[in-house]
């Protein structure tokens, strides 16, 4: 074994440890002190520098001054990571205020471990073609890798801190000061009641313009605009969406009354988009010779909707629709205007008055922490809107798994 | 606008009817047809006998399929395409303003160059024509009699609850069949019925259309010459857009009267 792979391996070793300590740092809220980080971007460094080093003197080509680049580029880091701290007050960052202050250096021995571990494989290029392909392999589950991360860091930290608050006692009593004690009860029924007239509302409205659009309109100028209003829709800040719902479902419609069905009817506005599209796209997957099959046989457009095109494309209607409501049941703006209080409002009762929510609920406990003891209950209650919009999502992606059609 | 409005309160118009020749099912007059601005059909006439094969042949993107599906106005499923001209069914014109093609859908079925069976079980394939004209009929004796007749029965009788797309490539095609004669129309339209097929399913449905001409008359598009000479009694040759000559299959194929015909069924293009 040469002396180039022998480097190579080492440096993928270290890199790999290096960020593995970083993950594991993050995971547990371990604390990573200022010396450690120096003294293993050091140990990366100065592989980097002899890889290069190494490769200069054999090959005598100037390919090892990417080594040797990043080699500084690290050693850099290194020098500001001990110089920094000392004159630098990380605690400013109150936007982190509730991740450990060194969550920085954990996720910076992350992102250089995993770097450096790709670059280990680029010794390899010069002799064989396979390098390249490992190396191009390891790069795309690293990005993968990077894409996971941050939904497993969430759930990981609000079950973790979350758990101990759910007791039945959450479950099943209403605010008690301030939300010290008692639970979320009605903030958990006004939330699903909330989705469930969402469904309502948004199911016919949502599929019967994609229907209009997937099937009637004619591919001109009138679809184009409609199908563009769609999308401005979907892009449209939720709070605006509140604003709008308070504007004018609540002072127009409801005579300045907060209420229930004001909430839904601001949510399936925000939802609208996404049922539509999906709806649409769905329409669109049901092969046009079914439809041609159909009209053949002297059945009329809307038997062949009816019959032919919507069974097979309902599993696709219906996901999209609780993807939809998964969005819905997570917001928060759109609904302080229009339906909740934070307290009070008790169990839902009628459409006409106003309910507990619970974004609403974790946003009202999150201005509280400082001033009352509410963290646990916040955590709770992150937790319990977590497993309700991933439970949620889970069920639409069984469902579409389970009665997909195939053609 | 007051187009649609003077439709609305026009007063109900009767047909317009002619006397066919004795023998004929249906006469295509002076056709053109338009895909946007191109003339995909050029002054077609043909006389279609009844109670036998017509078989359309030509090279591709002559306009046989297209011209297959003006015979029961499918082309007006596609939005780009302008029709020109009179077929005429039992006497009554299908292109007249009065005729709803959902009837003349019904008299005039066809059967696509793809297998397409809905995605239900194979009795609900075949009753589906009839749930959607609301013919009155008992439901195992249409599955049977069409099963039957499109020679598919003893193969599915065990399992008509079953997925039509579980069958095999041919018998989805025979399944399509005999969706089409469950609604007992006059005439069927093929359109390249075998080409998704192999050669031993080919054959099952080259035996089926020579039984089928005792009840219906049917017109079958196809690439393949060969099968033309064998199932059909007129054939029909079209290039580009053109009817070139029409004529019975033996004459065709043994003395053809135009040249173009004859290199093309020798093989020297297409």
């Amino acid at each position: 074994m040469s002396l180039r792979k022998l480097i190579s391996i080492w440096l993928f070793v270290v890199s790999v440890v290096i960020a593995g300590m970083g993950f594991w740092a993050i995971a547990t809220q371990a604390q990573i002190g200022y010396w450690t980080m120096a003294g293993s971007l050091l140990i990366i460094s100065l592989t980097c520098y002899a890889s290069g080093i190494h490769h200069y003197v054999t090959k005598k080509n100037r390919k090892s001054f990417l080594m040797l680049f990043y080699g500084s580029v690290v050693l850099t880091v290194a020098a500001l990571s001990i110089y920094i701290p000392s004159v630098v007050d990380l605690r400013p960052w109150e936007i982190f205020a509730r991740i450990p202050d060194h969550f920085f250096f954990s996720m910076f021995m992350v992102v250089i471990g995993v770097l450096s571990s790709y670059l280990s494989f680029r010794p390899f290029y010069d002799y064989k073609k396979e390098g390249a392909q490992y190396g191009a392999y390891y790069l795309l589950h690293i990005s993968i890798f990077f894409t996971l991360l941050p939904l497993f860091i969430i759930i990981f930290n609000i079950i973790t801190r979350g758990m101990g608050g759910i007791t039945w006692e959450f479950l099943t009593e209403d605010i008690v000061r301030m939300g010290e004690d008692g639970g979320v009860y009605p903030a958990i029924l006004g939330t699903l009641a909330m989705i469930s007239l969402t469904a309502v509302i948004v199911l016919p409205l949502g599929v019967g313009t994609a229907i209009y659009l997937a099937e009637y309109a004619r591919k001109g100028l009138a679809v184009r605009v409609i199908r563009t209003a769609v999308n401005i829709l979907q892009g449209t800040p939720s709070i605006v969406h509140g604003l709008f719902g308070y504007a004018f479902f609540v002072l127009i419609v409801f005579n300045g009354q907060k209420s229930l069905l004001a909430g839904a009817l601001t949510l399936a506005v925000l939802t609208l988009p996404i049922v539509t599209r999906s709806a649409e796209e769905a329409l669109n997957a049901v092969p046009g010779d079914l439809r041609d099959a159909s009209l053949a046989l002297g059945a009329t457009k809307w038997q062949t909707i009816k019959k032919v095109v919507l069974p097979p494309s309902l599993p696709g209607v219906l996901t999209g629709t609780v993807l939809g409501l998964g969005r819905a049941a997570g917001e928060t703006a759109p609904i302080m205007f229009t339906a909740v209080y934070f307290s009070g409002a008790g169990t839902p009762s009628s459409l006409f008055r106003p309910i507990q929510a619970l974004p609403y609920h974790l946003l009202s406990l999150y201005r509280l922490v400082g001033y009352r003891d509410v963290e646990g209950q916040a955590w709770a209650t992150a937790l319990l809107l977590l497993i309700i919009v991933l439970g949620i999502n889970i069920t639409a992606i069984m469902v579409r798994e389970k009665y997909r059609q195939r053609f | 606008m007051i187009r649609k409005l003077k439709e609305l309160f026009k007063e109900e118009q009767s047909c317009q009817r002619i006397e066919m020749p004795i023998d004929k099912k249906m006469l295509v007059e002076d056709l053109d047809l338009w895909y946007g601005k191109t003339k995909a059909l050029k002054n077609i006439n043909i006389e279609l006998e009844e109670n036998k094969v017509t078989a359309i042949i030509g090279p591709s993107g002559c306009g046989k399929s297209t011209l297959l599906r003006c015979l029961n106005r499918m082309n007006d499923t596609i939005p780009s395409v302008r029709v020109e001209g009179k077929v005429w069914l039992d006497g009554y014109n299908i292109y007249d303003e009065v005729t709803d093609c959902v009837d003349i859908r019904r008299k005039v079925g066809m059967v696509f160059q793809k297998p397409n069976p809905f995605p239900f079980s194979i009795e609900n394939n075949i009753y589906y024509g009839c749930q959607v004209n609301g013919i009155d009929v008992d439901k195992g004796g249409v599955v049977e009699r069409s099963l039957k007749q499109a020679a598919l029965w003893d193969e599915v009788k065990d399992r008509l609850d079953e997925n039509a797309l579980s069958l095999s490539g041919g018998q989805q095609q025979r399944l399509c069949i005999a969706r089409a004669l469950a609604i007992e129309p006059d005439v069927i339209l093929m359109d390249e019925p075998c080409s998704a097929l192999d050669p031993i399913a080919t054959a099952k449905i080259e035996d089926l259309i020579d039984e089928l001409k005792e009840y219906y008359t049917v017109i079958i598009v196809t690439h393949n010459m060969q099968q033309a000479a064998r199932v059909s009694d007129y054939t029909a040759y079209m290039y580009l857009g053109e009817l070139i000559e029409f004529g019975e299959t033996t004459q065709i194929f043994e003395n053809p009267q135009e040249e173009n015909t004859e290199r093309y069924i020798t093989g020297r293009f297409g």
